[in-house]
């Protein structure tokens, strides 16, 4: 076993893993944060999405080793008690979200592309969640709150 | 105004989805719970000679395995045909034969591959025509084709067809091939376990139907002995989920699904969970890998469906006879109801006074199909719009003017002759052609539901 | 269970010094976006991991008419790269394709090179710019072409010792004409089943010097040098294009995968191979 050491959403922690160790079971399995989800543990659903030195990446396949002193954001850390992002009210208001399973990934996946481009077109939001895979909302709904959230944080 | 009917509607667990909160089975954390992992068949139709899971048992982290013999009522399903593990006689590949709880995914695989199994490999079928042939190869004992009051289809019979294909002017024939789909929900099969004192259990589920599986649940685990008798639950089809007592002995958890589309519509790792947690006394996950979840649980099966329809030279049509083979894989599962709501819906949304509709149930070795959006209907559209086009080019019409001529109006009747008193077949067509940009001619646009056919 | 070592190699010569002191033992772990799907599917148990992260091999430079990539460079890094754009904007259109953001953010240049798939998307582009590598071992370095580099599907002449330390890509000619397809079942997170990049130099009208490489209809990625062969010195008109087209499809040994058949994959290389040059002709 070794130590990894990294900050989650702004906190400092410690915990135990193995070579085989991903940053997603890191997240789920030790520190009970369970937004990111399990959909395919492979890459290519999206569900684990989270952001790693506020970059997007796939927890799934990241090896918990590599993210050493690095900081990490899940959807747990864009909340704060009475007050949620401009892109959780939009995904809230315009129906981005059916069944919630994707919705931490593409919220996350929104935010990164928001955080270097706070004016999209539908094209550029298109190609930013192109690697989250949603079965419920025929993804219209996603790219309205995106760009819903967009013009909200601009105002 | 309604205060509802065109407003928009907050969703009631909206907030909690975009802030993660909503906790999705594999989320509850329930400390000490074990990872199940199960032993599947490497064939598709075989006997299995011996299953020795002595060395396995004895694998560090192991907590428990189970087989046929730990099931105390292993039969289950609509029509309860299904095992819950292979006792002798594999019918599809992937089928689970046994399942490990360990205290982690290394031990449970490590202990799988420590369990001796010896098969004697069968002959399967896999094309459902194949399997209805004389002399095909053996699925099931009940024979490879689901029977309906002594008849291996389902029929469904309206006004004189035979008749109506000699007063046809023309007869148009097609065949259609309709592939199996797979739901892929976001969320993968899941079910987590947990025992308490007395042989009661929690079970938090991701099924879609959460009273129907409750009482299968009942069924297969047994848990009030002697409150439900296993043999009597078999011999009465369709009282599988209705008995009503044992339930307070399963707490079921459930109703947050991770995307279902009809796929979440059987038990498919609730009963695995449950036992394991009852014979090791902790509690026990099951969370399917994308692959098994892609490969074994259920999906829209596999359509072959002939139509033949009597039509006039106006496109009306007078007659259909439409003929539909599903592949249903290994076990009766939600099939034999998806067959029935196809026959009843074979004539789609159009007005057919004469109609033989014949839905064929067929068994084959290969993961059992169930339902998915639309339960047989979809399949049954999709034939019908394809052999609309081929009758308007058969009579160089346009094919809006054969489907607005076909449409129902009030007050026709379904091939079940339900009488529909309350139709927009009509006005949903002339929207979407306004909304397509297609400008109908004004006979089509005059149409409406209300008028009464000339 | 015993847990193997993780190091985080500071160089490339102290991670190439690791993989010889481990023997076969050890991998080197750069974005993790192949090594870890294997370790998830559980086809690959890492015993010794080396990772690249901190090596000082992540980024891009310009040397002469040449542009320097190190093999830890994100793929989205080298996207986002203006050098990149204005220096190998055949790559850096072919890198836009690959899988998605995510992926992109993590994967690396290197690691898609030496994990050596036929279908690798990086390999078509730099393989007709005549790109090579420069691989460190424990005892030494060498430059190694990259049309010399893959060896088989999964295989490559990287020794046990070696890993890749740079990709050198010598700069597109400001009037050579380019072009790349990648065909997949969809358009992202997505691998080729069949990819074309096309690089053409011209001179007076005519073409010299041209390359077509391939990917995913062989057991490597492919320089289809014979169709070349037939452009060179010819202007590009019809009956060119299509013999071009024919011999580089003829070039191919696909097979039959989940993805796509052999004999799909043979006629989508002449269709594309004759698509893109008809494109640069027009
Ligand atoms: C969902 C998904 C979609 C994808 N789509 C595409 C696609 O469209 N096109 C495509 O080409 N690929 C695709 N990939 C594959 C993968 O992302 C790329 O090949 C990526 O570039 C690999 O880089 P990495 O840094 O993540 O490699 P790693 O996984 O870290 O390593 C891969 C292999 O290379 C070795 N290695 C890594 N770096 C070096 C080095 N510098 N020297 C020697 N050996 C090294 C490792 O030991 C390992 O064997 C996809 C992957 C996923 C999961
Ligand atoms: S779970 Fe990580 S991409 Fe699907
Ligand atoms: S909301 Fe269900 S998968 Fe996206």
């Amino acid at each position: 076993m070794h130590t990894l050491e990294l900050t989650v959403n702004g906190q400092t922690c410690r915990v135990e893993v193995g070579l085989k160790t991903t940053l997603l079971e890191v997240l789920r399995d030790k520190l009970y944060i369970t937004s990111p989800k399990v959909g395919c543990n492979t890459g290519d659903c999206g569900t684990c999405s989270v952001l790693l030195d506020g970059v997007l990446v796939r927890s799934c396949i990241t090896n918990a080793l590599s993210v050493q002193g690095k900081s990490v954001t899940t959807l747990e850390g864009i909340t704060e008690p009475g007050d949620i992002h401009p892109l959780q009210k939009a995904f809230h208001e315009h129906y981005g979200s059916q069944c919630g399973f994707c919705t931490p990934g593409m919220i996350l996946a929104s935010k990164a592309l928001l955080d270097v481009n706070p004016s999209p077109t539908r094209d550029e939001v298109k190609q930013a969640l192109s690697g989250n895979l949603c079965r419920c909302t025929g993804y219209v709904k996603i790219i309205d709150s995106v760009l819903a959230a967009a013009d909200e944080m601009k105002s | 105004m309604s205060k509802v009917i065109g407003q928009r509607v907050t969703r009631y667990d909206g907030m909690s989805h975009v802030t993660g909160e909503t906790k999705f089975v594999d989320d509850q954390v329930v400390p000490g719970t074990l990872t199940v992992k199960a032993l599947r068949s490497p064939v598709s139709k075989g006997k299995i000679k011996n299953l020795d899971i002595s060395a396995a048992a004895k694998m560090p982290g192991v907590a428990g395995i189970i087989t046929a013999a730990d099931v105390p009522c292993n039969a289950f399903g609509l029509v309860p045909d299904q095992p819950v593990l292979v006792s002798e006689d594999i019918r599809y590949r992937g089928e689970a034969i046994a399942a490990v709880a360990a205290v982690d995914e290394d031990a449970a695989m490590e202990a799988l591959e420590k369990i001796g199994l010896d098969i004697q490999e069968q002959q399967a079928v896999l094309d459902p025509l194949e399997s209805m042939k004389e002399g095909a190869p053996q699925v099931r004992p009940e024979g490879n084709l689901q029977m309906w009051d002594g008849h291996d289809y389902r029929q469904v019979n309206l006004g004189d067809v035979d008749q109506a294909f000699e007063q046809a002017d023309e007869i148009v024939e097609s065949t259609h091939l309709h592939p199996s789909v797979e739901h892929a929900p976001m969320e993968p099969i899941c079910s987590l376990a947990v025992p308490h004192a007395g042989p009661k259990l929690t079970v938090y589920t991701v099924s879609q139907a959460l009273y129907f599986h409750l009482g299968m649940l009942c069924g297969i685990l047994q848990m009030e002995p002697g409150s439900v008798q296993c043999k009597q639950w078999k011999a009465k089809t369709g009282s599988a989920w209705r008995h009503n007592t044992g339930y307070a002995d399963v707490n079921y958890i459930g109703g947050t699904v991770g995307g279902g589309f009809g796929g979440k519509n059987d038990i498919m790792a609730d009963h695995v969970a449950a036992l394991l947690a009852l014979k090791t006394g902790r509690p026990c996950k099951w969370r399917w890998t994308r692959a098994e979840d892609l490969l074994y649980s259920t999906f829209r099966g596999a359509w072959h469906i002939t139509i033949k329809d009597a039509v006039t030279k106006q496109g009306r049509i007078i007659g259909r006879q439409m003929t539909s083979i599903r592949d249903a894989g290994a076990y009766a599962s939600l099939n034999p109801y998806v067959v029935e709501k196809h026959c009843y819906l074979g004539a789609g949304p159009y007005f057919i006074p004469n109609v033989r509709v014949r839905g064929y149930c067929v068994y084959t070795n290969k993961p059992p199909a169930s339902s998915m959006r639309g339960f047989g209907i979809t399949p049954a559209a999709f034939a019908t719009e394809v052999q609309l086009d081929k009758i308007a080019d058969r009579l160089g019409m346009d094919p809006w003017e054969v489907r607005l001529t076909n449409a129902f109006r009030k007050g026709e009747y379904t091939p079940t002759k339900r009488v529909l008193n309350s139709v927009a077949m009509i006005e949903v067509l002339q929207n979407l052609a306004a909304k397509a940009g297609v400008e109908l001619p004004g006979h089509l646009k005059a149409m409406a539901s209300t008028q009464e056919r000339g | 269970m015993a847990e193997g070592e993780f190091y985080r190699a500071a160089s490339p010569r102290e991670a190439a010094g690791l993989l010889a002191q481990h023997g076969g033992a050890a991998r080197v772990l750069a974005g993790g976006t192949d090594l870890m799907v294997a370790v998830n599917k559980r086809k690959f148990k890492p015993q010794v991991l080396i990772y690249l992260g901190d090596a000082g091999m992540s980024g891009i430079s310009q040397e002469g008419d040449a542009l320097l990539i190190g093999a830890a460079t994100p793929l989205n890094e080298i996207l986002a790269s203006p050098l990149v754009a204005d220096k190998a904007p055949l790559l850096a259109t072919a890198i836009k394709q690959m899988a998605s953001p995510a992926i992109r953010n993590a994967g690396t240049i290197g690691g898609n090179l030496a994990n050596a798939s036929p279908a690798a998307d990086t390999a078509t582009p730099l393989l007709v710019l005549g790109a090579s590598l420069k691989l460190v071992g424990a005892k030494g370095e060498r430059e190694v072409p990259l049309a010399e580099f893959f060896t088989g599907p999964g295989q490559s002449v990287l020794a046990a010792d070696e890993i890749i330390a740079q990709v050198k890509v010598p700069a597109q000619s400001a009037e050579a004409k380019w072009a790349y397809r990648k065909v997949g079942k969809r358009k992202a997170q997505s691998l080729s089943v069949v990819s074309v990049a096309v690089y053409c130099p011209l001179s007076g009208g005519k073409v010299s010097g041209v390359a077509i490489a391939l990917g995913a209809v062989a057991p490597t990625p492919l320089l289809a040098t014979e169709a070349a062969g037939l452009l060179n010195g010819k202007a590009l008109d019809e009956a060119t294009i299509a013999a071009a087209a024919k011999a580089a499809a003829e070039a191919t040994s696909p097979i039959d995968d989940a993805r796509g058949t052999a004999w799909y994959r043979k006629r989508a290389s002449e269709a594309v191979v004759k698509q893109l040059l008809t494109e640069l002709a027009g």
